[in-house]
């Protein structure tokens, strides 16, 4: 039985050009004629690193809608700032033949030459030995690689579609500068996490236009690591909500106890949140420890959460419009990232879980839709969801950081008055 | 005078062969004790556990500790806790876990769980009291397909509505499709891992849960065969199973062994020949069903560590594939949505599908086995002549509304 799909995919690994595949490749439209070539800027490759799992999904392909899916670009250079020990760069350069690996970031976009020559870069800085300054921050270089890029997008007059993983830097200057960069030499600019575009379980979307009163998201994980996850979380929802996004007014960050103390303080009005979310987001989890031994899924009172949760975090935080939110870092208690949200006028809470875990030996499948949607942006140009998105939760990381600095003082956030617009189309993974 | 009102709130009986810590009947009970996920809540049944009856009290019990801090009792025989101690039936629905537990197992390898002999202990009360009670069987109902059917008769013969099965037809699917009702499905494929019995069960059981919606519902199995070893490759090369079908399935797992295992590449099992390397002991489950259905599950231990299906329906372009998605230990989600369908059925009389879907799936495993037992002989099946009609509402947890 011939077969839409299977043909594309064959013929494309033979090198067929994509172009004359077009009429048998169903939903394939979106292909230019040539497969782009990417250049990939790397802290680390280890496993399970992310330059790992999403060099990997580009170079090996991935599971996606019922086929072991190659995205329909090439993968071609590679600068590698560390090789640690366990190193796979050297690998994979070894058994991909049209990888290559080059000494210098300027090097691999000019693919060894003195101008631009691939169409797309990646940039992943993350995971890798890097200082931390003494707010906790790991300075990771993105911003550096992003400008020696730059300058080699000057240097030829030429421009080409950036991806960012995760937040745009540590430091909100240098990502501002990020974006108006972008926005001023008119290059596509994507950025951020991949838990926005995870499966979510139940699978639904916050409906564009929902009147959002309050939302909560929470999450295992450090400050200045799993926060911008959760935050971005947060951020992929509520960006929906009637009349788009505004920005942020201000933000405070709490630790330890102070958290418990606003989570008995009942609801915002009083100075903690609306207790249904939490419990919401309790109840979507799949990875809630249990509060008693003996028993595989108890709900967990205060007193269990004030024992179980190491070094618990919460930053709250007010849109310019008025909406509530607060993002909870509850190690010990959970182990995946939930979301929930009070719609005006409806009676249930809008609840799910973005779902990244799996059993023991799973793999990190929410950079499946990351390397899905990054390879449909260099063949596109167009970002699926505004990289401001990434801008604003890159802000509310630092200013969660520079509150916690503070020791938990209100932080002021004029300049998180960002105002976008959302793709109306869900982005996450869900066929 | 009028009778005393009925207390608002059911109560229910616990039968099992043991209970301890991550035991089906721990992580199935406690739900009833402690309350479960549901929609975002913490939800507590409006029922009691009143009375257990627990068969193998071996190292670790927990029955005692439940018993003391929830205020139900433990007893010595099962119509004993049927009767509450008393002298007729005193519960409102039970609970038959007979998983888990020291039995002995048959030449076929199958485990001899007395569910059957629980069930019989059951009934024998229904019939003697002159009143039956919803009933809940975990996973299939007996190692035997006539002690199945025996026991579906009698839930028939006296009225009692019966629920049964495995936790895979009702937990979250990713992505979470459902077949079209009344689809023509052309040819389909599961892959399932884990030991025989307990986990071929599941796997049988979520194929069947995807099957049954067909066109002119199900109509029964005519044929069986089990193969092993490389004859299961073999069979793949000469088209009694679709590689197309096993790469859609695969697509959909979330724990492929293999390379990406040591280095974290998401390896194509399919295509790369690795699967064949990974996989020592692969077994073939080959079911044909009386309106032509072909159906075949892989057991496939050493490749993945997921339950995947992909089918092939009539007028649909893709194929159609997904995940029974299993949470994690401790917390195992997917008995929280098994037990909120025995809640369901037990609050309203009504068994949510049809008992008859593990009737079927318990003689599929069951003479699958058999076909094992016989040197892999392709096996005629006129016994297997189940029919049944599924209900047209979605049942599992996180279905789009």
């Amino acid at each position: 039985m011939s077969e839409p799909f299977e043909i594309s995919r064959r013929a494309l690994l033979a090198g067929v050009p994509a172009a004359a595949l077009l009429t048998l490749a169903e939903g394939r439209a979106d292909e230019p004629a040539r497969r782009p070539r990417i250049a990939a800027l790397v802290t680390e490759v280890r496993k399970l690193s992310h330059g790992e799992v999403i060099l990997d999904r580009f170079l090996e392909g991935f599971g996606w809608e019922g086929e072991h899916y190659h995205p329909p670009v090439d993968l071609v250079a590679l600068y590698i700032d560390q090789t640690p020990a366990g190193d796979l760069s050297r690998e994979r350069a070894a058994r991909f033949s049209r990888l290559k690996i080059y000494p210098s970031i300027d090097q691999a976009l000019c693919l060894g030459g003195d101008t631009l020559a691939v169409d797309g870069v990646v940039i992943i800085g993350e995971h890798g030995n890097y200082p931390r300054n003494e707010k906790g921050q790991t300075l990771y270089p993105r911003y550096e690689f992003f400008k020696q890029t730059v300058d080699v997008f000057r240097r030829g007059g030429r421009t080409v579609p950036v991806f960012n993983d995760k937040h745009l830097s540590w430091n909100w200057d240098w990502a501002k500068e990020m974006v108006d960069t972008a926005a001023s030499m008119g290059f596509p600019f994507m950025a951020g996490s991949s838990v926005p575009i995870t499966w979510r379980i139940p699978s639904l979307e916050m409906p564009l236009g929902a009147e959002i009163e309050e939302v909560m998201a929470v999450g295992p994980g450090g400050v200045d690591s799993y926060d911008f996850h959760a935050l971005e979380s947060i951020q992929s929802f509520v960006e929906r909500r009637r009349g788009g996004e505004q920005g942020v007014a201000r933000l405070q960050a709490l630790r330890g106890d102070a958290v418990w103390d606003a989570l008995e303080a009942g609801p915002t009005s009083r100075g903690g949140w609306d207790p249904g979310l939490l419990e919401a987001c309790l109840c979507r989890s799949h990875q809630l420890t249990p509060a008693r031994e003996g028993f595989n899924h108890v709900y967990p009172t205060p007193a269990d959460m004030r024992r179980m949760v190491r070094d618990p975090v919460a930053y709250r935080f007010e849109y310019v419009d008025g909406l509530k939110a607060t993002m909870l870092l509850l190690n010990g208690l959970v182990g995946d990232i939930t979301f929930a949200a009070r719609i005006k006028g409806q009676a249930e809470l809008l609840s799910t879980l973005t779902f990244i875990g799996g059993d023991h030996d799973s793999q990190p499948h929410n950079f499946d839709p990351l390397v899905w949607h990054i390879a449909q942006f260099m063949c596109s140009g167009k970002s699926p969801y505004p990289v401001e998105r990434t801008l604003l939760t890159t802000g509310l990381v630092a200013a969660g950081v520079e509150s916690l600095w503070r020791k938990s003082e209100w932080i002021e956030t004029p300049h998180l008055a960002i105002r976008y617009r959302p793709n109306p189309n869900s982005t996450f993974r869900r066929t | 005078m009028p009778e005393t009102p009925k207390s608002p709130r059911k109560r229910l009986a616990i039968i099992t062969t043991v209970w301890r810590y991550l035991s089906h009947a721990e992580h199935m009970g406690d739900r009833f004790l402690v309350g479960f996920p549901l929609n975002g809540r913490w939800h507590r049944p409006e029922m009691d556990v009143v009375a257990l009856f627990v068969d193998q009290k071996s190292e670790g019990d927990q029955s005692a500790q439940r018993a003391r801090e929830f205020g139900l009792k433990v007893y010595p025989t099962i119509a004993e806790a049927l009767r509450q101690g008393g002298d007729s039936l005193a519960v409102d629905g039970v609970l038959i876990i007979g998983e888990h537990g020291d039995y002995p197992k048959n030449e076929k390898g199958q485990i001899l769980y007395p569910r059957y002999e629980f069930f019989q202990q059951v009934v024998a009360v229904f019939e003697k009291d002159g009143r039956s009670v919803p009933v809940f069987n975990d996973k299939h109902l007996s190692y035997s397909f006539d002690k199945a059917s025996r026991m579906v008769a009698a839930s028939k013969r006296l009225g009692f509505p019966m629920l049964a099965g495995s936790s895979l037809p009702v937990t979250f699917r990713l992505p979470d499709i459902e077949l079209p009702a009344d689809g023509v499905i052309e040819e389909a494929l599961m892959v399932g891992v884990g030991s025989s019995d307990p986990m071929d069960f599941h796997a049988l059981e979520a194929m069947q849960c995807m099957l049954e919606r067909r066109r002119n519902g199900e109509t029964g199995v005519k044929a069986v065969q089990l193969i092993q070893g490389p004859a299961v490759w073999q069979a793949g090369r000469d088209g009694r199973w679709s590689r197309r079908l096993l790469e859609a399935a695969l697509s959909r797992s979330m724990s492929r062994s293999g390379k990406g295992l040591e280095d974290g590449r998401p390896q194509d099992l399919t295509h790369s020949g690795e699967l064949e390397a990974l996989v020592q002991e692969p077994a073939a489950y080959f079911i044909e069903y009386n309106d032509g259905l072909r159906a075949t599950l892989l057991m496939l231990n050493g490749a993945v560590g997921d339950f995947t299906f992909a089918c092939r329906v009539r007028g649909l372009p893709k194929i159609q594939s997904t995940q029974f998605l299993l949470p994690v230990n401790p917390n195992v989600v997917y008995s929280a949505c098994l037990m909120h369908k025995v809640e369901e059925m037990i609050a309203s009389g009504v068994a949510p599908y049809p008992v008859e879907r593990t009737q079927l799936t318990s003689g599929i495993l069951d003479l699958c086995l058999e076909s094992k037992a016989r040197g892999n002989q392709r096996l005629d099946t006129p016994q297997l002549n189940v029919r049944y009609r599924a209900p047209q509402t979605s049942q599992f947890c996180g279905a789009p509304v």
